[in-house]
């Protein structure tokens, strides 16, 4: 029998609902800004970064809701018609996730992310994040001093994350190649459910950072921040695709059922704190033991198969 | 004899030789403290006013309510100003006494000797560098001023040029008007550095006519008694007589304990210190720097409870000193931030053999490594020096280097690995070194060392005597064996600089020449390495034990070999010549194929970096410090996919002693590839002795180990990586469970498990052992 796996490549955020093959109608809306490198490494270096970063991100969002702008199509013009074009796109069930690859400065008042023509702005980056509709948008800005946009961004309906604590850490930073990675690292999908969520490529970036610093022996310049609620489950890329159905009906009522109890496991642990330890760790135990034995069921019917076709 | 550098190794501010001109205009600001202080240092004549003269006389003679009493009456307008300034600085008002001084500047700007006293105020607040530049005004009012040659000289002492310095002394005794005071003082400096530098002959020398000069001068001569204690003690002959004249002259003189003590610590005779010190602040209470000494000294003797309590004993009482604001900041949480582990737990006698006390954040990550290291070189050093040490053995780790240098000699910033007292030594964690090329095992091995040779010769052993032994057990039978010698010192035996083994203890004490400390310590190694193989190593522990009995080195080498220093000398030239002379007739060829090599590696130009290491490893095949040319070869065979000679260069350097920890981390998983696991065992085991911090270590060691059916062994791996707090917790948990679980503990295996599974609930390897678990309970 063929097997035939429907990867989920379909814009959304990994909450337990994304799981469901039911619930999957909020749409995830990626930019990637590339600005100025000023010199030829730092151009390849935001080229790289960029690259993952639109690669990562189409294992979750279509090709049209994933936008790269760099060079001449990054003006603070094109940005803002950009940003202007995907508010309108945008439902309240949708969400944006915004990457700044690039240098910063900070004058003591006013951070700018540097681009061609004019800066982009803090005030700028307020304005797009109002403009769109929704909630829990996600912006990481790798640049140097990007700490100083904390203040004026953070607030409890967006996460926020820096390459810097604030605008006084000028130097290039070291966060935004590890922040790239993490999106496609299985090291960095730390509970090995296949998605990389916000939290987990800013605890795997900011891990990088610090002992990027120790085993040079330098005194850090940068300490990344993040800011907001939700981070943990908010994916932004998937490391490895999803089984949702099968050829194989017996299978794809297994599949159905393993992401159920997934979703169930989901839902346990956020409520732990009704529970003693060891009744939590009781009802843990089965629900895992219950997916556990599913997935085994599922091995063992693709076995059978395989043997069958061979 | 003056032209002897007085070298303070404990210094901790540089002062420089510029001439300061202005002075009034400089923050020559006092912190707004006062010293809780009635300790009066007597001045040798230097202020002639009779008011003042009468109260400090009272002071010196232990009268303390009548002195101060005496000083207190000093503070009216009919005195001077800078002689109020000496009233409210016997009272432990400095900043009035700062006040006053500059007051007296204004009034008197031409009298040196204003300025002179200030600057000695300065140095009583350590604050050197001003101290230094009131000295200089004051020499460019009166330039044969004695007083302020000798206060230059003082501040000098503290950290600055040691041929100014010497200038200075010189001045005070080429100066045939020199005050008689002055000139005393000048000689006491002298005796100081004799003292410091073991030149016991020429100390007594001095000290005869001192006394003979200050009897002639009527000058006091409670300090030269002291420091005649110190000498009589140093050289091992009857010394409370001179403590008591001490005394029958000032009474209250707490110094006449606090000096001997402090040279009972420069010869490392810690028990003795102790006593001293603890006399002095008997006799003086407000003796804060015996407080502080003595502090110290607890420490050293691990008494850490005692050693908190003076060391806030000194803060209270003076608050300037930078050493106790050191130490007060390092003790503040010292037993919050220490954890203290005892071997063997319970122990088998009345006390434990060995106490590790390691950084909480560091425990889990190096007890088990640094229990094996020190109860293995226990054991051997036990058996090789037939001593058994007769007090548990301290070995204390610290994480943050300054912390360390800190609780070994009071200031931050010395470049040291390890500090042995005794039965304690501390030491840097791999953590205080990122950069790779520290190997803490060998450090500990060195240290061992030093607790065998100090404590079987009850410290009398000489300094080069103690580090040739630490350095060739190192070689001989330390972590990674082989004799490691850095390229400078190289450098230095192609020059002729290794000294007579009469002088050695110079190129530790009191080096001329920037590197010879470690020159010394290659060329302490390797006379142990030629006397072993010459002569038979129980020559070695034949002469150790002669400094028991009061031989010199000479003396034991003529004693236990039988030929004179001298003749020992020619020999182990002879050695040298034997065992480096090819290498050092080409050692220029050698550096510049290093050089070359490194270089080309840097331009990725392969080939020629490639040509160039193999050059210089035909030429010394045994240099393997991090900067060995094996790892140019490895990089460059890796580059151009030549996994065979990368290999055979990272196999060559191991096995050489090369401990660069990614070059080992490479070596091992080429072993791993081969099938050769013993290998990958042993090269991942050398690398937890350079550095345990590494995630990745433990992990391919702990599955090596459970590959091989040693999960007792693989689980402490394993708990090792938890304990370094990995990014990925579900496979640290989850591999304790597996590694419980083959040794039967079904308890243990479900709680690393569920933590494992509560992490990562879909960890499918997780899942498998759940159900594998679930089914045999069922």
């Amino acid at each position: 029998m063929n097997k035939s796996i429907t990867s989920l490549f379909i814009a959304s955020v990994a909450m337990i609902s994304t799981l469901m093959p039911t619930a999957v109608q909020a749409a995830l809306y990626v930019t990637i800004v590339q600005g100025l490198g000023g010199m030829p490494e730092f151009d390849s270096a935001f080229t790289d970064q960029t690259q993952k970063i639109r690669e990562a991100s189409l294992t979750l969002a279509e090709e049209s809701q994933v936008t790269s702008l760099g060079g001449d199509s990054a003006t603070r013009d094109a940005l803002l018609a950009h940003f202007q074009s995907l508010a309108a796109a945008m439902t309240d069930a949708d969400r944006a996730a915004i990457y700044l690859v690039g240098h910063g400065s900070y004058d003591g008042e006013q951070y700018k992310f540097n681009i061609p023509g004019p800066d982009i702005t803090d005030a700028d980056l307020v304005d797009i994040l109002d403009s769109l509709p929704g909630q829990n948008h996600f912006l990481v800005n790798t640049s140097s001093t990007s700490g100083a946009i904390l203040e004026a961004l953070e607030n409890e309906n967006r996460i926020i994350i820096t390459a810097t604590r604030n605008g006084n850490e000028k130097n290039a930073t070291e966060f935004g190649p590890f922040f790239a990675t993490a999106l496609t690292s299985e090291t960095a999908d730390i509970n090995k459910n296949n998605n990389v969520s916000i939290q987990e490529a800013f605890d795997f970036a900011e891990r990088s950072v610090t002992e990027f610093f120790e085993s040079s022996g330098k005194l850090a310049t940068e300490h990344p921040q993040i800011r907001g609620e939700g981070a943990v489950s908010f994916t932004l890329a998937r490391v490895q695709a999803v089984e949702l159905s099968d050829d194989n009906p017996r299978i794809s009522n297994l599949l159905t059922r393993r992401l159920e109890l997934d979703a169930e496991i989901e839902s346990l642990q956020l409520r732990r704190n009704e529970f003693t330890n060891s009744e939590y760790i009781q009802r843990l135990q089965a629900l895992i033991l219950q997916s556990a034995e599913v997935s085994e069921e599922i091995e063992t019917l693709r076995e059978s198969s395989q043997a069958d076709v061979e | 004899m003056l032209n002897k550098v007085v070298e303070k190794i404990l210094s901790h501010t540089t002062v420089t030789n510029k001439t300061v001109t202005v002075s009034l205009c400089l923050a020559f600001l006092l912190p707004s403290l006062s010293v809780n202080t009635f300790a009066r240092d007597h001045l040798y004549g230097a202020l002639e006013n009779e008011a003042l003269l009468e109260c400090d006389t009272l002071s010196w003679s232990g009268e303390s309510a009548e002195a101060r009493n005496c000083y207190a009456s000093l503070n009216s307008l009919q005195h001077p100003p800078q002689i109020r300034a000496e009233a409210f600085w016997a009272l432990g008002d400095l900043q009035s006494a700062n006040t006053q001084f500059r007051d007296a500047i204004s009034q008197f700007p031409e009298d040196p000797m204003v300025r002179i006293r200030w600057g000695e105020l300065f140095m009583e607040t350590y604050q050197y560098q001003e101290a230094f530049n009131l000295f200089s005004e004051a020499l460019e009012l009166d330039p044969l001023n004695s007083w302020a040659h000798i206060g230059a000289a003082s501040a000098l002492s503290e950290g600055g040029d040691p041929e100014v310095l010497n200038h200075h002394l010189s001045s005070v005794m080429e100066e045939g008007l020199a005050p008689y005071g002055a000139r005393l003082r000048a000689i006491m400096m002298t005796i100081r550095s004799l003292l410091q530098g073991d030149r016991y002959d020429e100390a007594l020398n001095s000290l005869d006519e001192a006394f003979e000069f200050a009897s002639d001068e009527s000058l006091p001569t409670m300090e030269l008694k002291a420091l005649r204690a110190a000498h009589a003690f140093m050289t091992r002959e009857e010394h409370e007589s001179w403590i008591a004249a001490a005394l029958s002259e000032s009474p209250a003189y707490g110094d006449a304990y606090f000096i001997p003590g402090y040279f009972a610590s420069i010869v490392r005779r810690y028990k003795e210190a102790g006593d001293f010190f603890k006399q002095a602040v008997e006799l003086q209470p407000n003796h804060w720097e015996a407080h502080i000494y003595l502090g110290q000294n607890y420490l050293r003797l691990n008494n850490i409870n005692d050693a908190i309590r003076h060391v806030n004993i000194s803060y209270e009482g003076d608050a300037f000193n930078p050493m106790t604001v050191n130490m007060l900041r390092l003790l503040d949480t010292f037993n919050e931030d220490f954890v203290a582990i005892s071997y063997p737990d319970p122990p088998a006698g009345p006390l434990p053999e060995f106490i590790l006390r390691l950084h909480r954040d560091e425990t889990n990550v190096l007890k088990n490594y640094a229990q094996k290291l020190s109860k293995d070189s226990i054991d051997l050093y036990s058996a090789r020096y037939n001593f058994t040490p007769q007090e548990p053995i301290i070995v204390e780790i610290y994480p943050n280097h300054e912390d360390f240098v800190v609780r070994s000699i009071g200031m931050p910033g010395v470049g040291i690995l390890g500090v042995t007292f005794g039965y304690l030594f501390a030491m840097d964690s791999p953590t205080g070194h990122p950069e790779q090329s520290y190997h803490w095992g060998t450090t500990l091995w060195h240290e061992m060392a030093h607790v065998f040779t100090l404590e079987a010769t009850n410290h009398f052993v000489p300094r080069w005597f103690s580090e040739g032994i630490s350095v060739y057990e190192e070689w001989r039978t330390g972590p990674i064996p082989g004799r490691k010698i850095p390229t400078d010192v190289l450098q230095a035996m192609a020059e002729g600089k290794f000294m007579p083994i009469s002088e050695l203890d110079d190129g530790f004490m009191r080096p001329t020449y920037q590197g010879q400390v470690i020159v010394s310590y290659m060329q302490a190694g390797l006379i142990f390495d030629f006397i072993d193989l010459e002569y038979g190593f129980e020559k070695i522990v034949d002469m150790l034990y002669q400094f028991n009995e009061g031989a010199t080195p000479v003396q034991a080498i003529e004693n236990s070999i039988g030929i004179s220093d001298k003749e020992f000398d020619r020999h182990f030239k002879q050695f040298i010549d034997i065992e480096y002379g090819p290498l050092l007739s080409g050692l220029g060829v050698w550096m510049e194929d290093m050089r070359v090599s490194y270089a080309a590696l840097g331009e990725e130009k392969w080939d020629e970096a490639l040509a160039a290491a193999q050059r210089a490893v035909f030429t010394y095949p045994d240099y393997v410090e991090n900067n060995s040319a094996y790892i140019v070869i490895a990089r460059v065979s890796s580059q151009l996919g030549n996994h065979e000679e990368e290999f055979q260069a990272l196999q060559s350097f191991w096995q050489k002693g090369g401990y660069l920890p990614s070059a080992l981390l490479k070596l091992a998983d080429y072993y791993l590839e081969r099938g050769m696991k013993a290998e990958a065992e042993a090269v991942l085991m050398d690398t937890n002795y350079a550095d345990p911090f590494i995630e990745s270590l433990h992990v391919t060691l702990g599955d090596l180990y459970m590959e091989t059916q040693r999960p007792a062994q693989a689980l402490e791996e394993y708990k090792v990586l938890l304990a370094l707090d990995p990014l990925d917790k579900a496979s640290a948990n989850y591999r304790i469970a597996n590694a419980y679980n083959a040794l039967d503990n079904a308890e243990k295996t479900m709680e690393y498990l569920m933590t494992a599974l509560d992490i990562a609930p879909q960890y499918r390897p997780a899942q498998q052992l759940l159900l594998e678990m679930s089914r045999t309970r069922n």
